[in-house]
């Protein structure tokens, strides 16, 4: 179990989170058709708040 | 590609039909891609309004600020970071792939690729500090930077286009060069304003220039901010060094940035363990190392006195105990 963990998802996490920006754009972009553009632009906000008091 | 970089040997354990350079270059391929697939999305929902909701001008407005501002800061990592790893190791063992990835690559981030690497590697890298490097913000001998919002607002793209023309212009190889990469990268950058050109500035121009002044700029600010050029008294005083893990992680090791420097050679994915290798070194040189990322860091940087001391307080970690 321990080999497969490190075989397989330590390496699919780490392209995760590698693109963890762009993934999180999309999610913004495409979100604002499932949410609507206000909450898009609210978890925006809050994200770069979190990014330039934490980051 | 840059002589400098194209003429960069590949590995000798290298196949000769191996697409990539370093197994990890992957993440760097796979994240532009996503860069664009992003870009995509946000053309095609403004171009189709009422699958968004986004029929109204205050919504519109809504999903035009939200997606400029986090595509902009995708497109600075891009080009700031993610592009700058090729142009100092370019990743495929294909001189024309290289070449012709690195010219899409760029274009999304608002730059012809081929003056982004003149701009890092030929006047940076090689002049890191000294009057030479006019990439960094003015300073003085003492290492004290110009005002941050002076910098991140008047570097790109007027100081940078004013520098680029006078050197560009002033060899005939260079400029026959910059011409044609320049007719390249303007070919691939207006398409966008052939689809819809109110789309193009809003989902196109600005976050172009949000990825420029807010993330690339603030990002060669705090690398260098209160910095001083490298001399044997002071070895490792040239850059600032971000070790936290999570900025790391989604920043291709960018904020181990003294051990670039000091090594533009070794790949990214190798940057963590040269840190670990030459944490001593940086110690007792008296890095300046910080715990947060180059986000915090310019957040520090563009407040009072106040604000500003905490990005010179050291990380406990990294203090010298001589």
């Amino acid at each position: 179990m321990g080999r497969l963990l490190r075989t397989y998802v330590s390496p699919i996490g780490l392209v995760f989170g590698r693109s963890f920006f762009p993934l999180f754009a999309i999610v913004i972009i495409v979100g604002a058709a499932l949410w609507g553009p206000w909450v898009s632009l609210g978890v925006t906000v809050v994200a770069i708040a979190t990014a330039l008091r934490s980051l | 590609m840059i002589p400098e970089a194209r003429d960069f040997p590949a590995p000798a354990a290298l196949r000769p039909w191996r697409l990539l350079s370093n197994p990890q270059d992957w993440n760097c391929v796979i994240f532009h891609f996503i860069c664009l697939t992003a870009y995509a999305c946000a053309f095609w929902l403004y171009l189709h309004p009422e699958v968004a909701g986004i029929t109204g001008p205050w919504s519109r407005i809504a999903f035009v600020l939200a997606s400029a501002m986090v595509l902009g800061w995708i497109s600075g990592i891009d080009v700031g970071v993610n592009f700058h790893n090729h142009s100092h190791r370019p990743i495929f063992t294909s001189q024309f792939l290289n070449r012709w990835f690195g010219r899409i690559w760029t274009f999304s981030g608002g730059w012809p690729s081929f003056f982004w690497e003149y701009c890092h590697v030929t006047i940076h890298h090689a002049n890191l500090l000294s009057a030479a490097d006019w990439t960094l913000p003015k300073h003085s001998a003492d290492g004290k930077f110009e005002n941050f919002q002076r910098y991140l607002f008047t570097h790109w793209p007027w100081r940078l286009s004013m520098h680029l023309w006078k050197d560009f212009t002033a060899r005939q190889t260079l400029r026959r060069r910059s011409f044609r990469e320049l007719a390249i990268f303007l070919a691939l950058w207006s398409i966008p304003f052939w689809i819809d050109p109110v789309m193009a500035v809003w989902l196109w121009a600005l976050p172009h220039w949000i990825a420029n002044a807010f993330v690339m700029n603030s990002g060669m600010y705090v690398q260098h901010a209160g910095c001083v050029p490298k001399t044997p008294a002071k070895p490792v005083s040239h850059s600032t060094v971000f070790v936290s893990n999570l900025f790391n992680l989604t920043m291709f090791n960018i904020g181990f940035h003294s051990e670039h420097h000091d090594h533009p050679r070794v790949h990214w994915s190798e940057l963590p363990e040269l840190h670990e290798r030459l944490k001593r070194d940086l110690i007792d040189g008296r890095a300046h190392v910080v715990p947060f990322g180059n986000y915090h860091a310019a957040f520090l940087l563009a407040g009072d006195d106040a604000r500003q001391q905490g990005f010179a307080e050291q990380d406990s970690r990294y203090k010298t105990t001589r």
